[in-house]
């Protein structure tokens, strides 16, 4: 079998050692390149990620305060309006305004950790910048 | 100074008495009805070729129905499906309203609580009649959380009403209040730098408030598109509770 007249078929033959030498060369520089083009690649998926997750987390923080609020308000205006019904000015709007505080409390929780199951289970609970923990 | 709720008010462009309401069709009508009109135009004109490679227009509208179909499958699973069309169409109206309100000089319809509390009401008694429907008197098991001592269970039950009752209002002020404070707080902005012009030597620190209102625009696109988001969102959510009590 004749050999190949090129040097493109480094398995068919004997390399000598400076061919050798300069095809590692270019195995190496390949590799490096692979490596950064990936590592690139990656830093835009987790660039994207991060911006997704931050955006969430922006709809999730605009949430909590009205949550908090409404629940007061309702619970205020339920005592409000039964007082006024039984004339038991002004206990039951007491009674009621500290209930829809505890319902507003109870609300934010329930979004909080709603919250929380979906950013772990979308980018293992990373949101924003990373800050090192020392617990 | 420019006043900046002048932007909210509502003059009548067409009167209209109907046994003494009025009913006049306003420039909030005029702009919902904007809003409709361009949303069902896009939808026509870009669905138009129904192509399997979707061109630019279509790529769009199979974008935005992908982006509400993926957030209501998430929350309340393959039945919550057929609630589809109302929830694409609270997201398209609310996202086009708010976008709409970004055009200078046009006027939001969301900045206004009775369109969000109309809007937060429709999801409210949607919600009621299906969970009613779907799951008779089990759909009560929503206010009677499972594994809770019978010593705390009506104090438990009374929260979880309140909290239940405070959901439409929740729902329609976070949209109502963030449409009305962006654009507040643009006009304000949009005001110094008219006020500053004005003010001889001052003048040449105008171009800050200016930069501010920028940087406020880009903010408030972002906020018009959130809030779209965080309604539907939160109306797939109280679809679930609807669908699947006492989870």
């Amino acid at each position: 079998m004749p050999e190949p007249a090129d040097n493109r078929g480094p398995g068919q033959r004997q390399m000598s050692p400076e061919e050798k030498a300069a095809f590692e060369g270019r195995i190496s520089d390949l590799g490096q390149l692979l490596d950064k083009v990936k590592a690139e690649r990656k830093a835009d998926a987790d660039a994207d990620l991060d911006a997704e997750m931050r955006g969430r987390g922006m709809a999730y923080g605009m949430r909590m305060a009205a949550e908090l609020v409404a629940a007061v308000i309702v619970g205020g205006a339920i005592g409000y309006g039964l007082d006024r019904w039984l004339g038991t000015t002004p206990w039951l709007f007491l009674l009621f305004f500290v209930l829809g505080f505890a319902a507003g409390v109870l609300n934010v929780v329930r979004a909080y950790e709603k919250m929380q199951k979906e950013f772990t289970a979308r980018a293992g609970g990373r949101v924003g910048h990373r800050v090192p923990d020392d617990d | 100074m420019p006043d900046p709720i002048h932007q909210f008010e509502i003059h009548a462009i067409v009167p209209i008495k109907i046994f003494g309401w009025d009913a006049s069709f306003t420039n909030s009508s005029l702009f919902m009805l904007v809003a409709v009109v361009l949303t069902a135009g896009f939808f026509i004109v870009s669905m138009q070729s129904r192509s399997l490679v979707p061109t630019r227009l279509q790529s769009i509208s199979e974008v935005a129905y992908e982006f509400v179909r993926n957030m209501l499958r998430e929350s309340t699973g393959e039945a919550g499906m057929k609630y589809f069309p109302l929830v694409f169409t609270l997201f398209i109206f609310i996202f086009v309203a708010n976008m709409l309100g970004m055009i200078p000089g046009a006027f939001t319809v969301t900045s206004h609580i009775v369109v969000t509390a109309a809007l937060a009401g429709i999801v409210f008694f949607t919600v009621l009649v299906v969970g009613f429907a779907k799951n008779g008197l089990r759909f009560l098991k929503l206010f009677v959380p499972s594994g809770v001592p019978i010593y705390v269970l009506p104090l438990v039950t009374l929260i979880e009403i309140i909290s239940f009752l405070a959901r439409p209002i929740s729902h329609s002020v976070r949209l109502f209040a963030n449409m009305l404070a962006g654009h507040i707080t643009l006009k304000v902005f949009g005001g110094f730098v008219v006020m500053l012009l004005g003010a001889g030597g001052f003048a040449a620190l105008a171009p800050l408030p200016l930069l501010m209102a920028v940087a406020l625009t880009a903010l408030e696109v972002l906020v018009a598109f959130l809030q779209a988001y965080v309604f539907t969102m939160l109306t797939c959510m109280y679809l679930n509770d609807a669908l699947h009590p006492g989870h």
